[in-house]
């Protein structure tokens, strides 16, 4: 017999340490540089208190591995209307922070309540999905896991925090995938969203991206009425996006979402785009291997906003150049392709679904946040997984990892169907 | 399960499809346009000062240093991070007011919080190193160095050093392409100027890195791609501080000009040019105001009047004379012109002599200066001749030569009385040449260049200050390139002839009551109307040793009268002091100091 220890996969473990640290030498390089004195105290104790949350993170780590997964699925649901619960509070009597009302201050204690609401949408869905038997209605249970993951969407929303917001809806398609929609229906989904960002950069990208993907579903024989649908929703993104740019959005709000295509423009330069004239500048700047640890003059200087927290890749591209950076999505795309492979070992769809949902989870955080800081993106405040500043977001990250290295390692004491 | 296996593989394969997107983009930024980003943060982040090489120094030609450079401190305050309650802490170690550093400060926050602003600037250096002791207790408070000439010995040379300034807007334009930048100091005038692109040195460069605020945070790459500046050239000139000091010295009360020179080799020995300045007060900062009235002065203490002031040479033109006349074989050396106390053209009004000599050879001509001699030489002469050989001795010309601003004077030809005279003219008009009067004009420098000449039998030298310049750091030398010495075409008997007769008038003529006690020497003086009823210009020219000449000086002082009454006792003391090193303690010696300093000439303008 196997003890419970030997199927831990160390090799996550080790990933997410390395992770950890490359984050932790970011934030010291831009807390604890030769210019650092002239930080705000705030910030200069970023790098101190993240090591502590690391600590925590560890020792949290250590406790979701001793408990049973039977415990997990027990508390699925009442962990979603938790999470519910303390957004509805957040909006009430929440902190509002760089504009978003989403921190809840208890004690002495502040966190991000829509973090949380992460880990209990994910599993509330697995839970959902588990329920699921062979035969049943597929767009039903697809319907159930968009409102799940939808309810608290709203409620971010109204919090005013599109990133988080959006994060939670690009897991939709993953999920839905998972759970037996088919790639084409998947992709329907997805492409109209793509041909909405293409339509901002440039406009005829986006019509020959929308031509091209109805021709691949014509190949592909699908159904007249998915045909139409995928050609309405496309014309609808342009059409959309267009008008939304030219009567309904304000100048301000249409700065934030165009001005990444170029940032450099007299305009935005000193405004919206500066962050990322700043973020570009920096790591373009650190060239093929970087201007080494506590060297770029982009971070001694300050000169990218919030580089501790959502720009922080932007330190590890100025001061370890392109091999650096590509380290870290080498190290992600390990972890992620571990996580899948991880995934489909585990047969409780609780689990796989899981696994599933952080990995849509992690990807999303990584796409938007390093898109973000690379200017193929706007900027939108998301942070980057294990890398960025904040306890909040870094604890309910590892409590997914946590959560994903129990069910593998716990992957046998599934009920066989536990339905 | 196939169907999971399936869908793991689509999105393991979205992943790195996700992931290869963001690695091409940062492919994009950080290798194919890394060099363009790269000039821009170096632009924002990387702020680069100048530092200023140490300008070249000054010394005379037996190795004293003249001229150096010292530092002045500029205290700055940064007033984001100054502290207000250190005020007056500030206040009394500057020993100024609590209201004036308030006021500076509000100044300074006008311009910028974040940026040091010059608030005090030329502090005293014993102010600022007490200061410099309690820079830890002033956050916000900050220095700046800065560099200022300093002038070391009695000898003010202001005409031959010039000065410098900070470079004006209008030459930044012209220069900026050099390198120069808003605030360098530009020499302005003499060798500041001729030398200046030794001198200056090269800048080198201080790389810091600035913040976001523009607030200099630390050094950049630890100091590795700093730029230490190069020093100037160091100047050696071949001026004699001494002997400077003293000429200087000896025209007080006087306006004039005196040039020496190595008839050798034509190293100026002394340039003075009075009145003159302090060059100490360029060093400072001066109001506009100041410096208008400076410039604008009457007396004109900027103008270099040993190379610019056009002054006819009177009877110190007589050997120059008398060697034209005996190469063009227009008289012998034996042959005798009778003077009756004038010459017969002119009604004997225009054209009169000092006194009745009688037939006259050119020995005595020259000895007891006859001017109808001198008249008659003249009347037998062409024009264009005497221009021909006033040019080969370097009168009317202007030198290729370290030495800044010269005028080139007159010397006339026919071609300019015509022009002058367009009524018509007679050999009445060119006989006054004779005797250096009339439509000429020469400087003191051609005058010492040319009784170098005379000195030396014909040789013809370039008067120049600097004999060679030295950088020490990388020990490099450069000697400047003067015109070689030229041979002035007359038979060296005739400049025999023409020497003892110069050393007759120091020995038993005119000048026997200053000549110098031990050396022999050769001199001639001269007197030149002025204009109106001024008293005559005083002037004189000498050589000596007489067998191994060493020095020749030309000296005028305006308003001097006779030219044995002033100018000839300041050339035989600056002989003295340069070939004997001091002034001999003799009677005779002492009176003549004291008369020369004590006597008040150059009348009022």
């Amino acid at each position: 017999m196997r003890t419970w220890y030997r199927n831990l996969d160390y090799v996550s473990i080790l990933l997410w340490i390395a992770l950890v640290c490359v984050g932790l030498v970011a934030l010291y390089s831009s807390t604890h540089g030769q210019a650092s004195e002239y930080l705000l105290d705030s910030v200069r104790q970023n790098f101190n208190r993240q090591a502590l949350w690391v600590f925590i993170c560890a020792a949290g780590i250590c406790i979701a591995l001793l408990l049973p997964v039977r415990f997990y699925q027990n508390i699925a649901y009442p962990l979603y209307i938790l999470s519910l619960l303390l957004l509805l509070f957040a909006l009430v009597w929440g902190q509002e922070v760089n504009g978003a009302k989403s921190w809840l201050r208890i004690g002495g204690f502040q966190f991000q309540v829509s973090e949380f609401a992460k880990l209990g949408t994910l599993m509330a869905v697995s839970a959902l999905l588990s329920t699921k038997r062979p035969g049943t209605n597929e767009l039903n249970y697809a319907f159930y896991v968009t409102m799940l993951i939808m309810a608290p969407v709203v409620l971010i929303l109204l919090q005013n925090d599109a990133g988080t917001a959006l994060i939670f809806m690009s897991t939709i398609p993953f999920l839905l995938y998972w759970s037996g929609i088919s790639l084409n229906r998947v992709l329907v989904l997805i492409v109209p969203a793509l041909t909405a960002y293409l339509t901002i950069v440039y406009m005829p990208a986006a019509i020959v991206f929308s031509i091209v993907f109805i021709i691949y579903l014509v190949l592909r024989k699908s159904r007249v009425l998915v045909l139409v649908m995928s050609a309405v929703t496309n014309i609808g993104a342009i059409v959309m996006v267009k008008f939304a740019l030219e009567f309904v959005l304000k100048p301000h709000h249409i700065a934030r979402l165009v001005s990444f295509t170029n940032p450099e423009a007299p305009e935005y330069r000193y405004s919206v785009g500066f962050h990322l004239v700043q973020s570009k500048a920096a790591i373009g700047s650190g060239g093929l291997w970087g201007k080494g640890f506590l060297q770029g003059t982009q971070t001694q200087g300050a000169y990218v906003p919030e580089q501790t927290t959502d720009f922080v890749f932007s330190v590890i591209g100025e001061e370890f150049g392109f091999a650096g950076a590509i380290l870290v999505l080498v190290l992600f795309a390990f972890l992620l392709i571990r996580f899948i492979s991880m995934g489909s070992h585990i047969k409780h769809p609780f689990g796989n679904t899981f696994v599933v949902g952080v990995v849509a989870f992690y990807l999303a955080h990584i796409f938007f946040n390093i898109g973000m800081t690379t200017g193929i993106l706007p900027v939108i405040g998301i942070p980057l997984p294990f890398l960025s500043y904040g306890g909040s977001a870094l604890l309910t990250e590892t409590a997914m990892l946590a959560c994903v290295l129990n069910f593998y390692m716990r992957r046998d004491d599934f009920s066989i169907y536990g339905y | 399960m196939e169907d999971n296996r399936t869908k793991t593989r689509v999105i393991i394969v979205t992943i790195i499809l996700t992931i290869g997107v963001l690695g091409a983009r940062l492919g994009q930024l950080q290798l194919i346009d890394a060099t363009a980003y790269s000039g821009e943060t170096r632009s924002m982040a990387v702020r680069e000062k100048r530092v200023t090489p140490a300008r070249g120094a000054i010394y005379d030609r037996t190795g004293r240093l003249m001229v150096d450079n010292e530092f002045t401190y500029t205290v700055t305050i940064t007033p984001r991070y100054f502290d207000e309650s250190k005020i007056t802490l500030l206040a009394d170690l500057l020993e100024v007011s609590d209201t004036l550093v308030v006021r500076k400060l509000n100044e300074a926050k006008a311009w910028s919080s974040f940026r040091p602003s010059r608030s005090f600037p030329e502090v005293p250096f014993h102010i600022f190193s007490k200061l410099q002791e309690n820079f830890y207790a002033l956050p916000g408070v900050s220095y700046e160095e800065e560099q200022k000439r300093r002038y070391l010995t009695d000898a003010h040379a202001t005409h031959i050093l010039g000065y410098t300034r900070e470079i004006s807007a209008g030459q930044l334009e012209q220069m900026e392409e050099a390198g120069y930048r808003q605030g360098d100091l530009v020499g302005k005038s003499g060798l500041e100027r001729s030398y200046e692109d030794f001198m200056r040195g090269t800048y080198g460069s201080e790389l810091s890195m600035v913040n976001v605020h523009g607030m200099e945070v630390g050094s950049y790459l630890e100091g590795e791609a700093n730029i230490p500046p190069t020093s100037g050239y160091d100047l050696h000139l071949t001026i004699d501080s001494k002997l400077q000091a003293l000429a200087e010295s000896l025209f007080v009360n006087k306006r004039g000009a005196a040039v020496a020179i190595d008839p050798n080799n034509g190293e100026i020995l002394a340039m003075v040019s009075v009145p003159d300045l302090n060059p100490d007060i360029f060093a400072r900062s001066m109001s506009s105001a100041d410096w208008y009235a400076l410039t604008s002065h009457k007396s004109k203490p900027m103008f270099n009047r040993a190379t610019m002031s056009m002054m006819p040479p009177g009877s110190t033109w007589k050997p120059f004379m008398a060697l034209m006349a005996l190469q063009e074989g227009i008289v012998t050396p034996d042959q005798k012109i009778y003077c009756g106390g004038g010459h017969p053209i002119g009604k004997g009004k225009r054209f009169r002599c000092l006194g009745v000599h009688g037939y006259t050879d050119v020995r005595t001509a020259i000895l007891k200066s006859c001017n109808t001699y001198f008249f008659e030489v003249m009347r037998r002469m062409d024009v264009n001749t005497f221009k021909k050989y006033a040019n080969a001795f370097g009168f009317g010309t202007r030198i290729t030569s370290d030495v800044g601003e010269q005028l080139p004077g007159l010397i006339p030809d026919s071609s300019y009385y015509n022009r002058t005279y367009p009524r018509g003219w007679t050999v009445g008009y060119s006989m006054n040449l004779g005797v250096g009067q009339g439509d000429m004009g020469v400087t003191a420098m051609q005058l010492a260049q040319y009784i170098g000449a005379v000195s030396t039998s014909g040789r013809l030298t370039t008067p120049h200050l600097v004999r060679a310049l030295h950088q020490d750091e990388v020990d490099s030398t450069h000697v400047p390139q003067i015109d070689p010495s030229k041979r002035v075409d007359i038979d060296p008997a005739y400049f025999a002839v023409v020497r003892e007769s110069m050393q007759q008038l120091m020995s038993v003529g005119g000048g026997m009551h200053f000549q110098i006690p031990g050396v022999p020497s050769a001199g001639k003086t001269g007197t030149a109307q002025a204009p109106g009823d001024r008293e005559d210009h005083s002037l004189f020219v000498m050589f000596a040793p007489f067998d191994k000449p060493q020095i020749a000086i030309g000296v005028l002082v305006e308003n001097g009268g006779f030219g044995g009454r002033q100018a000839g006792p300041i050339a035989s003391l600056m002989a003295e002091q340069y070939l004997t090193g001091e002034i001999a303690d003799t009677p005779g010696r002492r009176w003549l100091m004291q008369r020369i300093l004590t006597e008040l000439k150059s009348e009022s303008l």
